[in-house]
């Protein structure tokens, strides 16, 4: 009897209407987690950076002070620039290494392609911190290098190669490091979507590789080359750690300067909501300007 | 004739990869190895093999603790993010609904937000409210930024899966429930252990919004972080480096083929 009631034109319908209302019963827990815990802390900050809240006992309501201070000092906003600079540097360098990673694994034939991106991305998913601390272990003043160095003479052991560690240089190579596998990822994605057709059609009409790869792979390659620079551009502008742990004071970042306001020494949670909100409205824009290269679906649809 | 590559472009090429492998392993093959040099500083010349960095490791009741910990925040919030994100991505590929290019664009936030704004937010959240720093902190917030990679992982593999399966089960009178157990659970249960392990290992690995949230029972990243201040403490902490890292590769690499077998078998 059910499976005839169940066939019979109109019943479907109706079911299909009382299934539309229990999609506020999946997104329900998951839109609420994020905005009790998502949403709502970041407002949060806001309202410490107009001194809504305050850290302070005393008096305070809504001002624009700490805004003002920051936009009008020229420490905070030099060191979020360098800070622009170095993450900029480093995404750069890294998509230009990664493209041709990306290239020989999606056009080159090889059979193992699947195998071989699992080896160059596999140390992207192991530990954050034992990277950056094998990079300490590597780099210091009685580091593998510069030990190797003393122990076959190329280097006096009172003057080993000191800028390796705690300078911007260590900074940089550290966070290349740890974001190369990463970046390969979306080009290699956009590359193997990518119809070879359209490559034999360029060959047949006379283009070299040269001229193909120029005209044709390229301009096709770079939603996925946009989504690796902003993979890897957003979260090296707010970083702290690897800074803090090789950077010493000449890899001091704007991560590290927010951090410090929130810390132990001199608190000062208004201006540090600042630089955090400022911090937080700069990757928005950017997501929201380059966002349809982030769009995981659409960079494989391209 | 190749169009892509010629053939001394495609040697050149594999030249490169194998020297970006290379720089890729080094560092980690050189913790290896001062992993059993017997020596407390990491210097060259090697001045022989020992195990007693490890044993040092397995008699260290602090780390052990940390371990357990993270094992525990990492556990707690990849099964929060699993269930939010299976709920999430039903909703966003089973439901039409209006203003779903928002809730989707909502749902993957916490993907581009520094953790660091983040990690202050939250702070400041339980400051507000009076809550005390706990490992619960650290679950919280942990659910929330590994459940956009849950979503990433179980969307696409419903997308995939013919809805007409579960109109059928649900026609011929299977409850809601009992559909969703019975057809989409078991089609969907590769990406589940999938979107599970990439929750796991990203908690487990997570530092910034622990370092802001953590109660008095640190988690592994943070003592790990703390220990790297200390030289005396580094050739067990390159210890414990060698065997979380080659742990989490061997994890990485059975995930993966895990689901690719799981795949195929369903293919066929």
């Amino acid at each position: 009897m059910a499976i005839a009631e169940a066939r019979e034109p109109p019943a479907p319908r109706r079911r299909r209407l009382r299934l539309d209302l229990t999609t506020p019963s999946l997104l329900g827990l998951p839109l609420v987690w994020l905005a009790v815990f998502f949403l709502v802390p970041i407002a949060i900050v806001g309202a410490y950076s107009f001194d809504v809240y305050s850290l302070d006992p005393g008096p305070h309501g809504f001002t624009l002070t700490a805004w003002h201070d920051f936009i009008h000092s020229s420490i905070y906003l030099r060191l979020f620039w360098k800070s622009v600079k170095m993450s900029l540097l480093v995404s750069a360098i890294i998509v230009v290494l990664a493209y041709p990673l990306a290239y020989y694994l999606a056009l080159s034939g090889t059979k193992r392609k699947y195998v071989l991106l699992l080896l160059l991305i596999a140390p992207f998913l192991t530990s954050y911190l034992l990277r950056v601390l094998a990079w300490k272990v590597i780099l210091g003043d009685h580091g593998v290098i510069n030990s190797f160095l003393f122990w076959t003479g190329l280097r006096d052991p009172d003057h080993p190669i000191s800028q390796l560690l705690y300078s911007r240089f260590a900074v940089m190579l550290v966070l290349g490091y740890i974001w190369l596998p990463f970046v390969a990822l979306p080009i290699f994605v956009s590359l193997e979507s990518l119809d070879t057709r359209l490559l034999e059609a360029a060959s047949d009409l006379g283009a070299s590789r040269l001229q193909a790869f120029r005209k044709v792979t390229l301009p096709l390659s770079l939603p996925g080359v946009f989504a690796a620079f902003l993979f890897v551009f957003i979260p090296t502008l707010g970083e702290f750690v690897t800074p803090s742990l090789v950077g010493g004071t000449s890899g001091y970042m704007y991560g590290n300067q927010i951090v410090d306001l929130f810390g132990t020494g001199f608190p000062d949670w208004q201006t540090g909501s600042v630089l955090a909100i400022f911090l937080l409205l700069v990757v928005a824009v950017l997501t929201v300007v380059f966002g349809r290269f982030l769009q995981p679906r659409q960079v494989t649809a391209d | 004739m190749d169009v892509a590559l010629s053939k001394n472009g495609a040697r050149l090429l594999r030249a490169f990869f194998c020297f970006v492998v290379i720089f890729l392993y080094a560092p980690i093959v050189i913790l290896l190895i001062f992993s059993f040099n017997d020596s407390p500083v990491p210097t060259f010349p090697l001045s022989g093999f020992t195990l007693h960095w490890y044993r040092d490791f397995l008699e260290n009741a602090d780390l052990r603790s940390a371990l357990e910990t993270s094992a525990l925040i990492a556990a707690l919030s990849s099964v929060g993010a699993v269930v939010l994100g299976v709920l999430a991505s039903l909703a966003l590929t089973r439901r039409r609904f209006r203003g779903k290019a928002a809730v989707s664009a909502l749902l993957l936030s916490p993907l581009v937000i520094p953790y660091l704004v983040f990690g202050i937010s939250l702070l400041l959240l339980f400051h507000r409210l009076g809550v005390p720093r706990s490992v619960l902190t650290v679950v919280i917030g942990h659910i929330v930024i590994s459940l956009p990679y849950t979503i990433l992982v179980l969307a696409p593999r419903l997308d995939q899966i013919d809805a007409s399966l579960e109109e059928a089960a649900f026609d011929l009178g299977a409850s809601r429930l009992r559909t969703f157990r019975s057809i989409t659970l078991p089609l969907i249960l590769p990406a589940v252990v999938s979107a599970f392990l990439i929750a796991f290992t990203t908690s487990f690995d997570e530092y910034a919004v622990a370092s802001f949230v953590v109660g008095t029972r640190v988690t592994f990243p943070i003592y790990l972080y703390s220990a790297l201040r200390f030289p005396n403490q580094l050739p067990q902490v390159i210890a414990v480096a060698v065997v979380v890292l080659v742990l989490s590769l061997g994890v990485v690499i059975a995930a993966e083929l895990g689901r690719r077998f799981a795949e195929r078998r369903f293919a066929a």
